[in-house]
């Protein structure tokens, strides 16, 4: 297989995640799709460690890093989320509008 | 004396000052103000007409401001006409202060009326001391402004509102004309002094076309000013105004500020025929016009005024004829039993709360000080032998003979005829008959007939400074004794003694005795009494030609500015709104909203770079 | 055409079924669990990326940690699993304006890679790869992964602050 595969294949994933993020109304599934941005993105460091000008281990590297900031994320998104929750009594992304003009 | 005599009209100034920042407080007291000021006002201009009887002209100028190489100067002068002028206009308006004391009794403005007045008469010191046209200028225009400001004193009534933006409009097309006037001597002579201009006319630097092209266009300030005919329409409806305002301004003082201003210019007027000429037609056609009119109006202030404008039309007629004398003679014996009538009017209306003379009638018992006051005012305007009405139009009389023109003679012998006869028609519908009114006269307070009765002494005793027979005092000294009175013919006052009697004799008839009917004439002549009811139509005419026009081309502008220029203006502020509106509904608070613009833009960056081959650069 | 390209094609079916399963769905349960396929078909393309320790840690924090923090969170909050209302946001605007930005964004972006090959055939990588990464991290990587430590920390604590429940009455109960 080509690295462009691997990098359409990224590219399309990316491409359901950011238009989820976009759309959906629950908070969570906004910070799922979140993640499979971060997982796409994933893949190209991966595609690259294998068939980048370069081949070798740091590419391995770096989605491991990004997948710890990854988790941090969801943890601090999640809390965010549970607080929301409490003050609003809602999880809906467009019922957060107190900064509205 | 002389060289004091700028203080003469700061007292007025001060009392202005003071009433304007403690009338309120003084209430009643503020009468004290104004009179104590006019009376020390008054010994002043005393004081510097003794200095000049005994001297010769003094003028102290003052470099006011330099402009390149013209330098304009202040100051004031004293001659024998402006040291005359100063005694006769404080002596008035001194009067008229005490007057109001009683007549605006009452009032809720009362420290403001006083006020007004102060300023007025500041404005028309500082009017007679002006050595130069352009510190005329200032104070003809702040004498407008008291004018205005008196008028319209009742300024909750629709009537005189009107009547104050009137008088104020109409004398203010006159002051154009006296604006160009001055700015073209000034063009001409490099100098607004009246000396500098006498001389430019006297060694002729300035054109005999020029010449008379500056007097008639000042001249036509002073028929604003002085209500002649065709700018005289003000002059009527300013009765509007308290009645001592109108003795004081309108009959007396301002008015005559027009005759005073081609006196002061007499020289300038001397060197141009046809200039005289317009003057004395004018003032001959103003003279029988007016009082054509004032033989029908029925508002007791308003046939005084025609009465005004009309001898204004004689001050004029004597002007225009040559006889700067004999007008400076009547605008003195004017504006005595002028102030005089207003005054005795204002206490009729005092009296009985209306100015309709219909509604009045019997009050010769009812009025002992005023109805007999108000009858030696009646012949002496009407020109009764003895008293000083008849002496000063004499003089006019006699200059219009003596200058050749015949028909303004006769003109004048018409108007002399029409006086006398509205003036005892006015008389005889006031004071004698039966009351037609209802409620109780009363005599006015001592505040009102004091100044009355030295008003009434005046209208007989200041005929005797110049006369045939005792010689002649004013002529002599207004030119420095250069005057020699012509000998005029000896027939002319017998006519003039005639024709006031005829027409007292006919307002006998017709209102004392009624042996013929009123409506005589007005029956046989009922378009000409309708003529005359509509003072001749001029209002009408001003309404439908000038007054339609000016409004036409205003709506039609308000409809450019309504239309046109607002529209522009809504069309930027709608779009900014608009832009605003689409923008805030953007900033929704949606972050999702934010984040699809916010991609929305990275893809077009993105779009655009791949557009323009950035991969394979 | 190789096992390895049939592997990639199904795997990759698998990534891209559970995403577009994901945008389809409507109770949020299975949306979370749609996406667990996504995770393992990535996972199991990482293996064919010979990055075998990768795939392993993607199996765990992704489809395992990450997944089950997302449930918790929702079962935490209040969820209809079965409601009609909408599941997304804005109206047919809103929704037009993302596809088409996302569309023409990957479209521009498919352009660029479409072609792209840098010709190496990934040999490089040893098969003990996981040996490598450690030797990697904790040698060269050392102050990067001690600053991920801290961030962990960092972001542990600030989640249980931000979860806890606040103000005095809460801690009177």
């Amino acid at each position: 297989m080509t690295l462009s595969a691997y990098l359409a294949l990224a590219l399309i994933l990316f491409c359901i995640g950011l238009y989820g993020a976009l759309t959906k109304r629950n908070t969570v599934i906004v910070l799922i799709c979140i993640e499979l941005m971060l997982n796409a993105v994933n893949i190209n460091f991966v595609a690259f460690a294998k068939y980048g000008a370069h081949p070798g281990v740091h590419g391995h590297v770096f989605a491991l890093f990004a997948i710890a900031i990854a988790a941090a994320e969801a943890a601090v998104g999640l809390a965010a989320l549970i607080a929301f929750y409490r003050n609003r009594k809602t999880v809906q992304v467009d019922e957060a509008n107190s900064l509205k003009h | 004396m002389m060289n004091l005599a700028w203080v003469v009209p700061l007292f007025p100034l001060c009392s202005f000052a003071l009433l304007l920042l403690f009338g309120r407080k003084w209430k009643k007291a503020s009468a004290y103000v104004g009179i104590v000021a006019t009376l020390l006002s008054l010994l002043a201009a005393l004081g510097v007409l003794a200095g000049r009887l005994g001297g010769t002209t003094y003028e102290a100028n003052w470099t006011w401001m330099q402009i390149g190489d013209v330098t304009l100067t202040a100051g004031f002068s004293v001659t024998a006409l402006n040291a005359w002028m100063l005694v006769v206009v404080a002596f008035v308006s001194w009067l008229v202060h005490i007057y109001s004391q009683g007549y605006m009794a009452g009032d809720e403005r009362f420290s403001t009326f006083y006020a007004y007045l102060g300023l007025f008469t500041f404005a028309m010191l500082g009017l007679v001391l002006s050595p130069n046209l352009l510190q005329a200028y200032i104070f003809w225009e702040l004498v407008g402004l008291g004018s205005f400001l008196l008028i319209g004193f009742y300024f909750y009534k629709e009537e005189a509102k009107a009547a104050a933006k009137k008088a104020f409009i109409m004398t203010r097309i006159g002051d154009v004309g006296f604006f160009i006037g001055m700015l073209l001597l000034f063009w001409q002579t490099k100098s607004f002094d009246y000396d500098d201009i006498f001389r430019a006319v006297g060694d002729g630097t300035l054109s005999p076309g020029m010449t008379t092209l500056t007097a008639i266009l000042i001249f036509i300030g002073a028929i604003g000013k002085s209500g002649q005919f065709p700018l005289h329409t003000w002059l009527p409806d300013a009765m509007e105004g308290p009645t001592p305002v109108s003795a004081l301004i309108h009959a007396a003082t301002m008015v005559a500020a027009g005759v005073y201003l081609v006196a002061a210019l007499f020289p300038l007027y001397e060197a141009s025929e046809a200039a005289m000429m317009t003057v004395a037609v004018i003032g001959g056609v103003t003279a029988i016009f007016a009082a054509t009119i004032g033989l029908v109006q029925t508002d007791i202030k308003r046939v005084l005024a025609y009465s005004t404008i009309s001898q204004l039309g004689y001050m004029m007629l004597a002007l225009g004829s040559g006889s700067y004398v004999a007008a400076i003679f009547h605008l003195t014996t004017h504006a005595f039993f002028k102030a005089l009538l207003f005054l005795a009017a204002g206490s009729v209306i005092h009296a009985v709360h209306t100015q309709n003379i219909e509604e009045m009638g019997g009050l010769w018992r009812r009025l002992p000080w005023t109805a007999p006051l108000f009858l030696v005012g009646a012949l002496s305007i009407s020109g009764v032998p003895l008293f000083a009405g008849f002496f000063s139009k004499d003089e006019i009389l006699a200059a219009a003979w003596l200058n050749g023109s015949v028909e303004l003679f006769w003109l004048a012998v018409a108007a002399a005829l029409l006086t006398s006869f509205y003036m005892f028609r006015l008389f005889f519908l006031v004071f004698t008959g039966e009351a037609r009114h209802d409620g109780d006269a009363h005599e006015a307070p001592m505040s009102m007939v004091g100044p009355m009765v030295v008003l009434g002494v005046l209208s007989v005793a200041s005929g005797y400074i110049q006369t045939p027979w005792f010689g002649s005092f004013l002529g002599e000294w207004l030119t420095d004794g250069a005057y020699h009175h012509e000998a005029a013919p000896g027939w002319i006052a017998v006519v003039a003694t005639i024709v006031s009697l005829v027409g007292i004799l006919l307002a006998w008839l017709m209102y004392g005795k009624r042996t013929v009917p009123r409506d005589w004439l007005s029956a046989r002549a009922p378009h000409g009494y309708e003529l005359l009811r509509r003072h001749y139509y001029v209002d009408d005419f001003y309404r439908w030609t000038v007054v339609a026009l000016v409004s036409f081309i205003s709506r039609l502008l308000a409809y450019v500015d309504r239309y046109l220029v607002e529209g522009i203006v809504r069309l930027v502020t709608g779009t900014v709104s608009a832009a605003a509106s689409a923008g805030s509904r953007g900033q929704n608070g949606q972050a999702q909203t934010y984040g699809a613009v916010t991609v929305a833009g990275l893809a077009i960056l993105v779009v655009i770079f791949a557009l323009t081959g950035g991969y394979w650069l | 055409m190789s096992g390895t390209d049939i592997a990639f094609f199904l795997l990759a079916l698998a990534a891209i079924a559970g995403g577009v399963t994901m945008l389809q769905l409507t109770n949020v349960v299975h949306m979370v669990i749609a996406l667990v396929m996504t995770f393992l078909g990535i996972a199991g393309l990482y293996v064919l990326l010979s990055a075998e320790f990768v795939a392993v840690v993607q199996v765990l924090i992704y489809s395992g940690a990450i997944t089950i923090i997302m449930l918790f969170a929702i079962m935490l909050t209040r969820h209809h699993a079965d409601d009609k209302e909408r599941q997304t946001t804005g109206g047919v605007w809103h929704r037009a304006v993302a596809a088409i930005s996302v569309l023409a964004f990957g479209l521009a972006v498919y352009f660029g890679i479409r072609r792209l090959d840098f010709g190496a055939d990934g040999s490089a990588l040893a098969a003990d790869n996981a040996r490598e990464i450690g030797k990697w991290l904790y040698s060269y990587y050392t102050i990067p992964f001690e600053i991920v430590s801290v961030i962990l920390l960092v972001a542990l604590i600030g989640a249980i602050v931000l979860a806890k429940k606040d103000g005095k009455g809460a801690e009177d109960k």
